[in-house]
């Protein structure tokens, strides 16, 4: 009887646990890896309901081999998440094209439990983790169904019984989990700024940018204070400092080798923890002006941004303490000041007129400073999430032609002006605000925080913060962008906004997911020390965690023994039953094991004739268990007693 | 190579455990289990599953990947399992023809509360069979092992394997009860066997009114014999049609003998009595065989046919 091959039915299930696996990866993945592996299964499919043979296999070949030389064009490599789920997605679909045996089917299933785990590569939500644990169920029960060839079970005992194996694996996988040395960085370097699935800030901001990202809500990070907190127009968190401009998009020019400025923080100072979501890129969003943190692997740079030696791929806590100013005297080197300066040359020529304006009527830089933000008061500039679209020479058509912009808009002019009056400007981007949510104690800093302003350079002062947006828009600052814009009704999705008791709800939601990420997906080598601390074994760290997981082996598979054995022999209650089968043990360890259809009596019987040595002591054994299990009257202790002893005497 | 460690485990096997009482329980020790390839793949799998959650360190990824690591560990202890305590029981003998197939039966009993899935038997170089057992049920399987040559071959073991439940793992155990394989030559030869055995005998299931008769067994109904002989038991029991077969104590039985045929090579002579025996059963005539240190008394019925062909089977 051969194992059965691929038929309508089987593929169609396998196509059903492929398709399951691969919905979360519809946002991230390429849509003609989408189209490519839905024609496959259409195809094959269509073939086995009609009974037809497959295409030729170097049809085949030819198919796979374009379709993974395009993905390489796509992607330049087949690391790293986006890449790879493309890959396998791509490996799955071509294998479903030419599958014909169970074998074809397996490697489909298996690859469909990867997939599974790169979708949580990506997010950690609790739904997702949810959706992908029923997506493993289904996969599970499928291969079940594939793998059991004759009389396999139905599709509900298939669901049961994956259940039933799902539910007894869980708690080896959590004591695994636990117990498995974590590192604190990655094995090897991932690509970096894979943010295929990810919003955020990036190393450069055109106009536009930001304020399409001030639409989402998602979570950049997390603040719980120690302490007091600042005001809100403290709070500045700095992310990528960028100071390279081409007239339309401002860069990050990272050819400076890591030289630690020599600041002096003075001030106030503010100690803080950071949960920073994973962003894939190796900056972290310290508040203005970070002066201690607990990292080894965090360093500031010669501008003054934190970042890390690897990029932020996992959801990572830092304490920080900021201090509200900093004194920084040293003078700016002439390369820095001929880089700090520098504007494309024929770009925005208007721009370049107005600041040789303001330059003539202002005494100093500093003068010439304010008087720049005088006039993005005093003009009427309007603070907006729609500003309309710019071309070419962006900030000559913003500050004389549009005059409405987001924060970036803002932030760009300003540089540019500054620029061009000859004072070294940049723009820097990260978060403005917050939300302090009471339900948690802390503050929440949304992707819709995000907030561009500017540094200038003064002599005497060093680099000193300035803020168009602020001159504008003080509310932004005061109140966050959101409170900011919508009563004009623009378009920010804040519903949630209008009803206090929306909001509540919102906030306590969130404190959950914070505790999801700081117990779950925060869980890591610091978790696990205190865990084993708690647990006050002696020896070194790395042992205990062996020891830990040896012994959750060793108890996993004795009680799944235990547990296994109970249901195939369920332990008797009749204390008689319970006695007679230590003895009927004893014979079937000699091989003369009790059948179930046996009696006692045929039992005696039988052992007499095959092993007549025994007869005289089996047969009394069988006759009391007939009369105490069988007789009228309740067998009495002692009684039993000697039954027991009598058991524990026979040697077979 | 493969083959070769198989057949020195299943000698090592057979040293350790001796011979088998049936009907058999498996026991928990004799019950052997390695991964497949399958189960490799799936060990490579899992490799690729921790290192992108480390490196990723996302603690649900790695989460999952150990979900799938234990979940290969129940798998095991599953497949362990399906074999553990099956109760098996098989006839001890087998007939077949030279060049055709014998039949080995087996009985199976599953006690336990759980149906056992994805179960194969085999014996030597039979055929596989695979079966399902359900909960607290008792099923009979026959297998066909091809039988090449004539003679008596005892296979000292069979073996009961599964790979349920994904196929990750393989668990089998041996069970050492021999079986007896009669192979008889297979029926050749178009000799008609010499007139002077065939003596008075008539047609059996026609029931004379005088002389002797004795009952001597059941033989497959064919068109044309007597409603009167029908064994309507065998028919209510809805198995195949029979009739009973009557031996006339009175007639003088033919005799199917080695030396009707000297000079003839011995394997052709066997395959001649062969062919003879067959006959003569078909026909319903009573009938002795006389071999080389060997007889079998005349008489009638599928028992004495089954000890003719043994005996030449048995022919040394």
């Amino acid at each position: 009887m051969q194992r059965a091959a691929a038929t309508f039915a089987r593929l169609g299930w396998t196509a059903t646990s492929l398709a399951v696996a691969l919905l979360p990866h519809l946002p991230t993945l390429p849509i003609w890896i989408i189209v490519t592996v839905s024609i496959a299964a259409a195809i094959r499919l269509l073939l086995a309901w009609h009974e037809r043979e497959l295409p030729p296999a170097l049809l085949r070949l030819a198919i796979s081999a374009i379709a993974i030389t395009l993905l390489f064009i796509q992607f330049h490599t087949f690391n790293g998440i986006s890449a790879g789920s493309a890959l396998l997605a791509l490996m799955a679909g071509l294998k479903l094209l030419e599958a014909r045996s169970p074998r074809d089917i397996h490697i489909i299933l298996l690859i469909v439990y990867f997939l599974s785990l790169t979708a949580l590569l990506v997010s950690s939500s609790f739904g997702l983790l949810l959706y992908e644990m029923g997506a493993c169920w289904l996969n599970t029960s499928i291969l079940l169904r594939m793998t059991v060839a004759q009389a396999a079970p139905s599709v509900r005992e298939s669901l049961q019984f994956s259940a039933r194996l799902l539910l007894l694996s869980v708690p080896l996988a959590a004591a695994l989990w636990l117990f498995f040395p974590r590192f604190a960085g990655p094995l090897w370097n991932l690509p970096s700024a894979e943010s295929a699935a990810h919003s955020g800030l990036t190393d450069s901001m055109s106009p536009g940018d930001l304020s399409e990202l001030s639409l989402s809500d998602e979570v950049a990070f997390r603040v719980r204070f120690k302490g007091a907190y600042p005001a809100p127009n403290q709070r500045y968190w700095r992310g990528p400092v960028l100071d390279q401009f081409d007239g339309h998009t401002w860069s990050r020019n990272d050819s400076g080798a890591p030289i630690p400025p020599d600041l002096h923080m003075q001030g106030e100072a503010f100690e803080y923890t950071l949960s920073l979501e994973p962003h894939r890129h190796n900056w972290l969003f310290a508040l203005d002006w970070p002066g201690k943190w607990d990292s080894p692997r965090a360093y500031l740079t010669a501008d003054r941004m934190l970042v890390q030696t690897d990029p932020v791929s996992r959801p990572i806590d830092l304490t920080v303490v900021s201090y509200t100013e900093v004194n920084d005297s040293e003078e700016l080197s002439p390369r820095d000041r001929r880089q700090q300066t520098r504007l494309p040359p024929q770009r925005n020529p208007r721009t370049r007129q107005l600041a040789a304006r303001l330059r003539a009527q202002s005494a100093g830089d500093l003068e010439f400073a304010q008087a720049a933000l005088q006039l993005f008061r005093r003009e009427s500039f309007y603070y907006t999430l729609t500003p309309p679209r710019l071309a070419q020479d962006s900030v000559d058509e913003f500050l004389f032609d549009t005059k409405r912009g987001f924060c970036e808009h803002f932030a760009s002019a300003y540089a540019a002006l500054m620029r061009a009056g000859g004072v070294p400007a940049r723009v820097v981007t990260g978060y403005q605000g917050g939300a302090y949510n009471r339900f948690a104690g802390t503050w929440i800093v949304r992707q819709s925080d995000a907030h561009a302003w500017n540094e200038i350079w003064i002599r005497g002062k060093g680099w000193i913060r300035a803020d168009p947006t602020a001159a504008v828009a003080p509310e932004r600052i005061e109140r966050g962008s959101v409170a900011t814009l919508n009563p004009d009704g623009s378009t920010v999705n804040s519903w949630y906004a209008w009803s206090p008791w929306f909001e509540d709800l919102r906030l306590r939601l969130d404190a959950v997911r914070q505790i999801w990420r700081d117990t779950i997906v925060g869980y890591d080598k610091r978790s696990q020390l205190s865990i084993l601390d708690s647990l006050r074994i002696p020896g070194p760290d790395s042992q205990k965690l062996v020891l830990m997981l040896a012994a959750a082996l060793i108890a996993t598979s004795l009680w799944l023994t235990w547990q296994l054995r109970r249901e195939i022999a369920p332990a008797p209650k009749d204390p008689v039953v319970k006695a007679f089968r230590g003895l009927e043990r004893k014979l079937a360890s000699r091989g003369l094991a009790r059948s179930t259809a046996e009696t006692a009596g045929a039992l005696a019987e039988r052992i007499s004739r095959a092993r007549p040595e025994l007869a005289d002591s089996i047969r009394p054994l069988c006759r009391e268990y007939n009369e105490l299990r069988y007789g009228n009257n309740a067998p009495d202790a002692e009684r039993l007693r000697r039954f027991r002893s009598a058991i524990r005497a026979f040697k077979p | 190579m493969r083959q070769s460690l198989a057949r020195r485990l299943r000698k090592w096997a057979a040293r350790r455990h001796g011979t088998d009482q049936l009907p058999y329980a498996v026991q928990r020790r004799r019950i052997y289990i390695l991964p497949t390839r399958f189960g490799m793949m799936l060990a490579a799998l899992l490799i690729a599953m921790l290192i992108a959650g480390l490196n990723y360190g996302s603690n649900l990824a790695l989460g999952f990947a150990f979900l799938m690591a234990s979940l290969a560990i129940v798998a095991m202890h599953h497949c362990h399992r399906n074999l553990l305590d099956l109760t098996v029981d098989a006839d001890s003998t087998a007939d077949g023809f030279a060049l055709d197939s014998a039949v080995l039966r087996f009985r199976i009993s599953n006690t336990a509360g759980f149906g056992r899935y994805d179960l194969e038997i085999r014996g030597g170089d039979s055929e596989k069979c695979i079966f399902a057992s359900a909960a607290h049920s008792t099923q009979d399987l026959s297998i066909a092992l091809p039988s090449p040559a004539r003679g008596v071959t005892r296979l000292p073991q069979w073996e009961l394997r599964t790979r349920y439940p994904f196929g990750w793992f393989r668990a089998w155990t041996y069970v050492q009860s021999p079986i007896d394989v009669f192979i008889a030559p297979s029926p050749r030869g178009h000799r008609a066997l010499p007139a002077t055995a065939a003596g008075a005998a008539g047609p059996r299931t026609e029931s004379r009114s005088d002389g002797e008769e004795e009952f001597a067994g059941l033989r497959a109904y064919r068109p044309g014999d007597a409603l009167k002989h029908m064994a309507w038991k065998v028919v209510a029991r809805g198995q195949e049609p029979a009739v009973r077969q009557y031996a006339d104590l009175a007639a003088s039985p033919e005799w199917i003998d080695w030396e009707y045929l000297p000079g003839v090579d011995p394997e052709k002579r066997l395959q001649q009595l062969c062919r003879w025996i067959l006959d003569s059963d078909a026909q319903g005539r009573r009938f002795g065989l006389r071999i080389p240190g060997a007889t079998v008394d005349p008489a009638i019925g599928p028992a004495h046919r089954r000890a003719c062909l043994r005996a030449l089977a048995a022919f040394t």
